[in-house]
């Protein structure tokens, strides 16, 4: 044992001391705010799944209302196509002329 | 604690920045001749390409999408497939409807303000017209028809030159009707839409996307952005 360890050991166990006590000191606190953060989390996490379910429906009927559009668009489009044509085959001086 | 920062630190850089948006400024090809395919889009046109492929809106039929703002024209086979752009002439006045009766009336009794290209998704065919022509009808019932460079228009109006200009902000000029290079429309489109025709897609000049074509909505709910 050197005099210099006899001097310096004093000082160095109050160091650890307070630097462990200082440890747990933050630890403790940590898990109080991650405790808070938690519940919050919890409480978001469920109204998330309510929300995502109705945007879920949502979806489907666009979709559905979409696919019957988009039927209905086509129908149009054919019964549009066949009176265009009819028009068309009228009298030469019933023909229309393009907006060039 | 120390450690839980290092960590942070050294895992900043690996987090993503906010994504990359595509380019929204319209492309307009440089020369009368047809682009390659592939070539730039405008952001509201890609949009609506996008859709169309997916949702395969065309069902088995070839389509083109006109953007008006950029005064391009860009055609697709059956399939989705670009068979190239191209520039076109457009409607003198802005505006995206088409004024009631305007179908009716002769080319000089369309007043200034009537002179649109009306936006919104056609099925265009072949069909008759005056004088016994056969003219590619984009909408027949407002005599809205896609064609090349009509032979007797003045040459004051300077048509070829408009189409061939750089920009695209002197290609409005026409009654309505969507003029586009006579090679790209003997070569490309009228082989391609002689048969059953196809679709024409007229992008908007002031109306919202959406307000034309209201699919986009739905397009943009399944892909998740959620509008």
């Amino acid at each position: 044992m050197s005099r210099s360890f006899t001097k310096f050991a004093p000082l160095a166990v109050i160091l650890v001391g307070s630097l462990a006590l200082g440890g747990c000191a933050t630890k403790g606190f940590v898990r109080e705010q991650v405790a808070a953060v938690n519940q919050r989390v919890d409480a978001l996490d469920s109204r998330l799944q309510a929300t995502d379910a109705t945007a879920k429906s949502a979806l489907a009927e666009a979709q559905a209302a979409s696919g019957q559009a988009q039927n209905n668009g086509q129908r149009l489009d054919q019964i549009n196509a066949r009176v265009d044509g009819i028009e068309q085959r009228m009298q030469e001086n019933q023909r229309k002329r393009p907006r060039n | 604690m120390i450690p839980l920062f290092l960590a942070l630190a050294v895992l900043a850089p690996a987090i993503p920045a906010t994504e990359g948006v595509r380019a929204a400024e319209p492309a307009k090809p440089q020369a009368d001749m047809p682009q390659e395919a592939g070539a730039k889009l405008s952001g509201e046109a890609a949009r609506v390409a996008d859709w169309i492929a997916a949702s395969r809106d065309n069902g088995a039929l070839p389509y083109i999408i006109v953007d008006k703002k950029a005064a391009v024209l860009s055609l697709y086979d059956a399939s989705g497939k670009s068979l190239g752009h191209a520039p076109v002439l457009i409607g003198v006045a802005v505006g995206d409807e088409a004024s009631p009766g305007i179908g009716s009336k002769n080319l000089a009794e369309i007043g200034p303000a009537e002179k649109t290209t009306p936006a919104g998704r056609f099925l265009a065919k072949f069909g008759l017209a005056a004088g016994r022509q056969k003219v590619l009808w984009v909408d027949y019932a407002t005599s809205v028809a896609l064609h090349p460079i009509p032979k007797g228009a003045p040459k004051r109006e300077r048509r070829r030159e408009r189409m061939l200009s750089p920009t695209g902000d002197d290609n409005r000029i026409t009654f309505g009707c969507i003029n586009l290079p006579v090679a790209f429309y003997g070569k490309n489109v009228s082989p391609l839409f002689r048969k059953k025709g196809g679709y024409v897609y007229v992008l908007p000049d002031t109306k919202p996307l959406e307000a034309v074509f209201p699919r986009l909505r739905v397009q943009a709910a399944m892909n998740g952005g959620g509008g």
